[in-house]
């Protein structure tokens, strides 16, 4: 019995890991990719524009959202150009007040739950942080040459001054060239 | 007999040093990227290509621009600590980012993208960069299966010492596009003297 109990914690355990990973957002280089997360562009919404809503949490699977906490009410998940990914649109309302408003989607098939956030703001230039400054996107090994071409040429030369050598031995021995 | 055996030894050595001398002074594919000239500065919006209208949200994938043979991949790229823009992984030489928390390009506003000129091994996605010409396109697909079509307005290099972030970065009221790479003149000590920076808007979709 309580090899049972522990069995059934162990269980529990795993289920609430597995669910704080799904619901954990996605981060990073290719967050959109990670699966289990919503991904919401832009990152803040204006009412009256259009949110883009992605997930790789349905595979090639189609899916059905619910954005009714902002007053939109349900949009349609269609898997995208990226492999194993959905992408769906929806619009929200202009008279959306500003604030984070939870949206769900279901994937059609399996019927996994996806939770995510929308963020509303009243102008783009709230929601939006530009970068700063000049990009770091170089450097510079493209001006060097690079070693294997270094290594041919070094021994392009060798060739040329064993060459050069013998033949000025021979020239040397009246060989005659 | 033995004055063709000369001939072919004295031909060998002739190639072998001038290949050798070649290949030591910088061979194939190597040397300084392609800077734009002042013809490809920034005029104002007079004589561009009608604007097309703005696309919905959808993240990219790849961005093609077939006049300079680029068609990569695009990663979603974030802030460094000093809030600059991140970069994609170096490694990957056709690899290029586009900023995430930003505009997606096609939608109003101004999408960034951004890739190396070059990595350890030699030039990289954008080593071409430079020597795009106005009128240019651009196209970038996106996730929701569609391509903006994007046309070149200005090709600039920019010092980074005195970056124009509100003109490179700033909002725009129709859809636009930045490509950012590095340039300016390269030094041993301090490496690329600051970037190439191409300036698009959209004028069409598919």
């Amino acid at each position: 019995m309580r090899r049972t109990a522990c069995l059934l914690t162990g269980t529990a355990l795993v289920g609430a890991a597995a669910s704080l990973v799904a619901a954990a957002p996605a981060h990073g280089a290719d967050g959109a990719s990670a699966a289990g997360g919503l991904r919401v562009y832009p990152s803040s919404v204006v009412p009256g524009e259009i949110a883009s809503v992605n997930t790789a949490a349905c595979g090639e699977d189609t899916a059905t959202g619910d954005a009714s906490a902002v007053g939109a009410g349900q949009f349609v998940l269609a898997p995208s150009t990226h492999e194993g990914e959905a992408i769906g649109q929806f619009t929200v309302p202009p008279s959306a007040q500003p604030g984070t408003y939870e949206m769900v989607v279901t994937c059609a098939e399996s019927g996994r739950r996806i939770t995510g956030d929308l963020i509303v703001t009243l102008t783009h230039a709230r929601g939006q942080v530009h970068p700063r400054g000049s990009v770091k996107t170089g450097v510079g090994g493209a001006l060097g040459s690079d070693p294997v071409q270094t290594a041919a040429g070094v021994a392009a030369l060798a060739v040329a001054a064993a060459g050069g050598t013998w033949l000025l031995h021979r020239r040397a021995r009246g060989d005659g060239i | 007999m033995r004055k063709v055996g000369n001939t072919a030894i004295a031909t060998v050595t002739g190639v072998a040093l001038c290949s050798g001398v070649w290949l030591l002074s910088g061979g194939p594919g190597t040397g300084s990227p392609p800077q734009p000239s002042a013809a490809e500065a920034l005029t104002g919006q007079a004589g561009e290509a009608p604007a097309a209208p703005a696309l919905p949200p959808s993240p990219p994938d790849r961005i093609r621009i077939p006049a300079i043979g680029v068609n990569a991949p695009l990663t979603g790229l974030g802030l460094t600590r000093t809030g600059s823009l991140d970069v994609p992984p170096a490694e990957e030489k056709n690899l290029a980012g586009w900023y995430e928390a930003g505009t997606t390009p096609g939608e109003t506003g101004t999408a960034i993208v951004a890739g190396h000129v070059d990595n350890t091994a030699g030039p990289a996605v954008f080593y071409r960069l430079g020597a795009l010409k106005k009128g240019g396109t651009i196209e970038v697909d996106r996730r929701d299966g569609g391509v903006a079509v994007f046309t070149v307005d200005a090709v600039e290099v920019y010092a980074a010492k005195d970056f124009p972030d509100e003109k490179v970065y700033g909002a725009a009221a129709r859809p636009e596009l930045r490509v950012i790479t590095c340039g300016g003149g390269y030094s041993r000590g301090t490496g690329y003297q600051g970037n190439v920076v191409v300036f698009a808007h959209l004028t069409g979709s598919r």
